[in-house]
């Protein structure tokens, strides 16, 4: 399990994530969610130690993180944001390093590595350089990464950002397979249909804030709304969309 | 006047004004440098370096004016260092002057036409050339047109105009002739081929001017050109034949030296020619090319092998950072820049050697530890330059092994890819001296001079190589690079010195390995020691940090004072 007590992140005196606090449970999958600068990455790069919380704990199976550091990130898998890689290298060769960097053995990891591609449809571009890939295969060479080394926490930050229909259907099934075979996925993500789909509680942010998190039925018997996008728009958006859309609309032809 | 040049500034079209700012900006790779984004510095720096060279050679042609007969030196010795500066902008700014596919994308959906682009571009390369025409010579050109006008005015007048008209023609011409050799090879080859063979002649066309400047022989006058021995060396030097143009400008040219000023005629025409055409057709032609270029290149087919280089982690490393600095074109422009630079001095060493070998001298042994020093440290100062800070997250994801480890891979790169090429050179030039036990011994001594070199190297480098970036404002070409120069130089020849003195006393010899070997033992151990509690760390600037200007407190008082 994953637990987060009184989590909060300030830059300068700018509070990004403020006083978090929420679990993710082996075997189900739980949502992240939150609009834009609402501190949802920032929570998933301290909860990979990429950044330094400013406080709170955050507890991996019942250990702080901070304790072993190193046998807390050989069991975690992180798929970031953006599709940041090493432009100059090719998928084969970006994915071996990860695996030479996780001291994973060479025979087992080339195989995983030649399988993956395959599933997802890259075995025929390995060795083209990832400068030229498309966000997508980008995508699917980060999903690839994470999942290499078979982690137990898997942290899932906009997953399906530029994959095609084909391959979210099955990204969507992993997810929900990789939580039935015990591990514990944090998912965050804009498309709240997927969200609704494969989630089995949420946990939603707002301004840095906490302002629900439960699970996706009893969110909607409480708020008596029958979607989840009903319900992210009553707690986290407060712009009025409507009227936005034409004051853009009448700028434009001014 | 200001406003004079206001208006006609205004009446040059804004999308080129735009876009000469733009392109101006651009025109030097800012990461190939490391002045993180901040031209104008970088411009003040270089233009600053350039004001101290003319400064300096005004002082000392006005304190210690040349002789008569040295007057010609004099010249090809500022025709060299101009075209040397402009050969090295001509490397750092390689392909800005063609359209390049950021260029097609961003602007090509813009109302632009091609001729707004093409000659933005032009000009801004022209403004960093004339930046470095007049910071290098303003001083000297007039300090060399008192001198060498020998008291007269209306001389001296003419020899300032020659001087500036043939300064001129000799940047246009280098210039010219690498947009020529670059233009033809993209109207040629097959963009793929071009690409490859851009990168290939970028490195070749650094070595050859680092090595023409510092191999070249100065030839002082007619004398000297008459030397059938000179002849070939006149025939292909640019810097005769511009040392020509300008006293035949200047009308002191002797009728049998015509040939030379005739050659540097011909020469501007073919470049400036060359240039404009293949540029206007690059234009016409590879901007469209360059769209329809596919954007995913297959891999090369074939057999694909990585061996393990020892450990996963050490592998690795020595494998992510061997594709950098085979596949990044900046990384490989600035090793190939400490590379031109050692065998150059090495050269320069060695340039009476070469005809006959012979013993081994001081020059040998000195310019064997000048390329180990240069080898190394060079390499030290790539490795510093990351290559995607973005990227850097999957390092710091997967730092499951203990810092040491990663320094061990640190160590092993910088013997690698440092370390034995340098000692390989020194093989080579060695392999014709005698005797060969003492040829032998020195190289047995350089491995471990190497090794030492590297441990220096490290102390203070706890990064991954490839990954780290630099403090803002941090230059890499600054005057603690030709300082640390000047210093590995010293050291050199003094090494060199008491080398020479124990290499045939097999006691001393053995004394020297012994106490060579217990510095690196302990600078090894000190190392070691220091990494099991060091921190990689992959930002120089502290992160985390927003500098606020306060604004909302302002607001707050505004709305207190308002009630």
């Amino acid at each position: 399990m994953l637990e987060l007590r009184r989590v909060s992140k300030h830059y300068a005196s700018i509070p990004a994530v403020d006083d978090v606090s929420f679990c993710a449970r082996a075997g189900e999958v739980t949502g992240y969610l939150g609009p834009n600068g609402s501190g949802k990455s920032t929570t998933m790069k301290m909860i990979t130690g990429l950044i330094e919380r400013t406080a709170g704990a955050i507890s991996f199976n019942g250990k702080p993180i901070q304790d072993d550091l190193i046998a807390y990130k050989r069991r975690l898998g992180y798929v970031p944001e953006e599709p940041n890689l090493y432009n100059h290298l090719s998928a084969v060769e970006y994915l071996t390093m990860v695996s030479q960097l996780r001291d994973l053995p060479a025979w087992e990891s080339s195989q995983r590595i030649d399988g993956m591609l395959r599933i997802f449809g890259l075995h025929g571009d390995r060795h083209a350089s990832i400068s030229g890939y498309s966000k997508g295969m980008r995508q699917k060479v980060l999903l690839i990464a994470a999942l290499l080394h078979n982690p137990d926490l898997i942290l899932l930050d906009e997953p399906f950002s530029g994959l095609d229909v084909g391959s979210a259907l099955v990204l969507r099934s992993l997810i929900q397979e990789l939580a039935a075979r015990g591990k514990v996925v944090l998912f965050s993500s804009h498309e709240l249909d997927t969200v609704e789909r494969v989630c089995s509680r949420v946990v939603i942010l707002h301004h840095g804030k906490i302002v629900a998190d439960d699970s996706i039925e009893r969110l909607r018997s409480l708020m008596e709304l029958p979607t989840l996008e009903a319900i992210f728009s009553q707690l986290a958006v407060e712009q009025d969309t409507e009227s936005m859309a034409r004051a853009i609309a009448d700028l434009i032809h001014a | 006047m200001p406003r004079l040049i206001e208006r006609l500034i205004e009446r040059i079209p804004l999308p080129f004004r735009v876009l000469h700012r733009q392109f101006l900006l651009r025109v030097v790779d800012l990461e190939a440098l490391s002045i993180e984004a901040d031209v104008p510095r970088f411009l003040g720096q270089f233009a600053g370096i350039l004001i101290m060279i003319s400064c300096m050679r005004a002082i000392g042609t006005l304190f210690f004016p040349p002789p008569p007969s040295m007057a010609w030196a004099t010249e090809e010795s500022a025709l060299a260092n101009m075209l040397l500066v402009v050969g090295l902008i001509a490397v750092v700014t390689w392909d800005a002057t063609f359209p390049d596919r950021r260029d097609v994308l961003a602007l090509g959906h813009l109302p632009v036409r091609p001729r707004t682009i093409l000659l933005a571009k032009v000009s801004a390369t022209a403004a960093l050339l004339g930046l470095a025409m007049g910071t290098l010579n303003f001083a000297s050109g007039c300090s060399w047109a008192l001198v060498l006008g020998g008291g007269s005015l209306i001389r001296s007048a003419r020899f300032f105009a020659s001087f500036w008209c043939t300064i001129v023609a000799a940047t246009i011409f280098l210039y010219g002739a690498v947009l020529t050799l670059q233009g033809v090879a993209a109207l040629v080859l097959p963009r793929r081929l071009f690409l490859k063979f851009s990168a290939a002649t970028q490195l070749a066309a650094f070595a050859l001017f680092m090595a023409t400047y510092f191999l070249e022989p100065t030839l002082s006058g007619t004398g000297e050109f008459a030397d059938p021995a000179n002849h070939a060396l006149l025939v292909g030097s640019p810097v005769y034949w511009f040392a020509a143009l300008l006293n035949q400008l200047n009308g002191t040219l002797p009728s049998e030296e015509s040939w030379l000023a005739a050659r540097a005629w011909i020469g501007l025409g073919i470049a400036l020619a060359g240039a404009s055409a293949s540029l206007t057709l690059c234009y016409v032609r590879t901007m469209k090319k360059t769209v329809e270029e596919p954007d995913l290149v297959p891999g090369a087919a074939g057999f694909h092998w990585s061996p393990r280089l020892g450990g996963s982690l050490r592998t690795a490393i020595l494998y992510f950072s061997g594709r950098s600095l085979l596949r990044s074109r900046q990384h490989r422009v600035i090793l190939a820049f400490y590379w031109s630079l050692a065998l150059a001095i090495a050269l320069s060493c060695l340039r009476g050697e070469m005809a006959t070998p012979g013993t081994i001298s001081t020059d040998f042994l000195t310019s064997s530890f000048v390329i180990m020093a240069i080898a190394v440290f060079g390499l030290r100062n790539v490795c510093a330059l990351p290559i995607s800070l973005n990227a850097n997250w999957v390092l710091r994801v997967t730092q499951l092994r203990a810092p040491e480890r990663y320094f061990a891979g640190t160590r092993s790169l910088l013997l690698l890819a440092g370390v034995l090429p340098a000692w390989l050179v020194a093989v080579l030039l060695g392999v014709r001296l005698r005797p060969p036990a003492q040829v032998a011994a020195h190289l047995g001594i350089l491995l471990v001079v190497g090794a030492i070199l590297v441990e220096v190297a490290l102390l203070k480098f706890e990064k991954v190589p490839f990954t780290c970036s630099y403090l803002p404002g941090k230059a890499n070409v600054q005057v603690v690079f030709w300082g640390a120069i000047f210093v590995i130089s010293m050291l050199a020849i003094t090494a060199a010195l008491y080398e020479q003195k124990v290499l045939y006393d097999l006691q001393h010899d053995i004394a020297m390995f012994a106490a060579l070997v217990a510095v690196e033992m302990v600078l090894w151990t000190v190392n070691r020691k220091r990494a099991r509690s060091a921190e990689l760390y992959f930002e120089e600037v502290a992160p985390e940090v927003i500098t606020t200007l306060g604004l909302a407190d302002g607001m707050r008082y505004a709305s207190r004072a308002e009630e």
